[in-house]
C-alpha cells in the first residue's frame, strides 16, 4: 500500500500533501520527498497530514528530519491539519511541541 | 472469561518484508477488538506492535527482507500478552534501557531512538529476551481492565 504524495505551490509555500499508512515499508517514499521540497522550496514546506490515516515511528522521525533541514536551509517546516494518528504519536514521542502546527 | 476465549491465540509466521506490516496491523486490531479492548486502547496497541516488527526488520535482520517474523497474541484472564520474535542479531544494549521517551532539547532533536520508549510508554511491562537458538523476542504484556 504505497502513499500518495502531492506537491502544490501556496505563495511562498511548498505543500506536501501526504495520503496514507506512513510506517516503514512507505516511509522512505516520504522522506525523498520531504528532503526534495526543503531546498528547493521558495520559502519553506508544509507538510499537510490531514489524509494520514496512521504513522509509526519512523515516519515521525522523518518529519524530525525535514525539520532538520529546513533549519539547516533557513526555511520554514510546519504541519498543517494533523490526523488524529498523528497527533497521538507525536505526544507518545513526546515531540508535540517540536513542530510548528497549525 | 467466555469459553471461546480460551483459544483465542494467534500465531503468526511472515516474512521480514515491511510491505507486510500492514497486513500485521490489520490482524493485531481485529484480534484486540475480538478480545473487546477499549478503541483507543487499540490504536496503540497496533502502533507498539508495528514498532517491535519494524524493529526486528531493521537492527535485528538489518534490512533483510528474507527472514522470519513471528508474532503471538495470547489472552489470558489477567493479561494480553505480545511477543515479536526473529532470528537475527542480538538486540543492542541500549533497548533494555527502562527509559520514558524523553522531551527533546532544541539541540538534541534526533530522528531515532523513538521506538523502544514508545513501547515502554505502551504497555505494562516489555521484556528483551535472547533466544537461546538465536534471535530476540519481545514479550510487551497489557494488564486488563477491570
Amino acid at each position: 500500500m504505497a502513499l500518495t504524495i502531492e506537491e502544490s505551490k501556496s505563495g511562498e509555500e511548498t505543500v506536501v500533501g501526504v495520503l496514507g499508512e506512513v510506517d516503514l515499508y512507505t516511509s522512505p517514499q516520504l522522506r525523498t520527498a520531504i528532503l526534495k521540497a526543503v531546498p528547493a522550496a521558495d520559502g519553506g514546506v508544509a507538510v499537510d497530514l490531514s489524509g494520514v490515516g496512521y504513522i509509526d515511528s519512523s515516519g515521525v522521525a522523518t518529519l524530525v528530519e525535514g525539520l532538520r533541514s529546513a533549519r539547516k536551509h533557513g526555511k520554514t517546516f510546519t504541519l498543517v491539519a494533523p490526523s488524529r494518528a498523528v497527533l497521538q504519536v507525536l505526544e507518545l514521542t513526546r515531540l508535540d511541541q517540536v513542530f510548528e502546527v497549525r | 472469561m467466555d469459553k471461546h476465549r480460551e483459544y483465542n491465540d494467534v500465531r503468526l509466521i511472515v516474512r521480514s518484508d515491511p510491505r507486510f506490516l500492514g497486513s500485521i496491523r490489520s490482524l493485531v486490531r481485529a484480534w484486540l477488538e475480538a478480545c473487546e479492548v477499549a478503541e483507543d486502547v487499540v490504536d496503540t496497541v497496533v502502533l507498539a506492535i508495528d514498532e517491535a516488527c519494524s524493529n526486528a526488520i531493521r537492527h535485528a535482520y538489518e534490512g533483510r527482507c528474507d527472514e522470519t517474523l513471528e508474532i503471538r497474541l495470547h489472552e489470558n484472564e489477567e493479561h494480553l500478552e505480545f511477543q515479536v520474535c526473529d532470528q537475527g542479531a542480538p538486540c543492542p544494549p541500549e533497548c533494555m534501557e527502562r527509559r520514558p521517551p524523553q522531551r527533546p532539547t532544541e539541540n538534541d532533536l534526533k530522528p531515532g531512538g523513538l521506538g523502544v520508549p514508545l513501547m515502554r510508554e505502551i504497555f505494562d511491562d516489555v521484556r528483551f529476551s535472547p533466544v537461546a537458538t538465536g534471535g530476540n523476542c519481545v514479550i510487551m504484556r497489557l494488564k486488563k481492565k477491570d
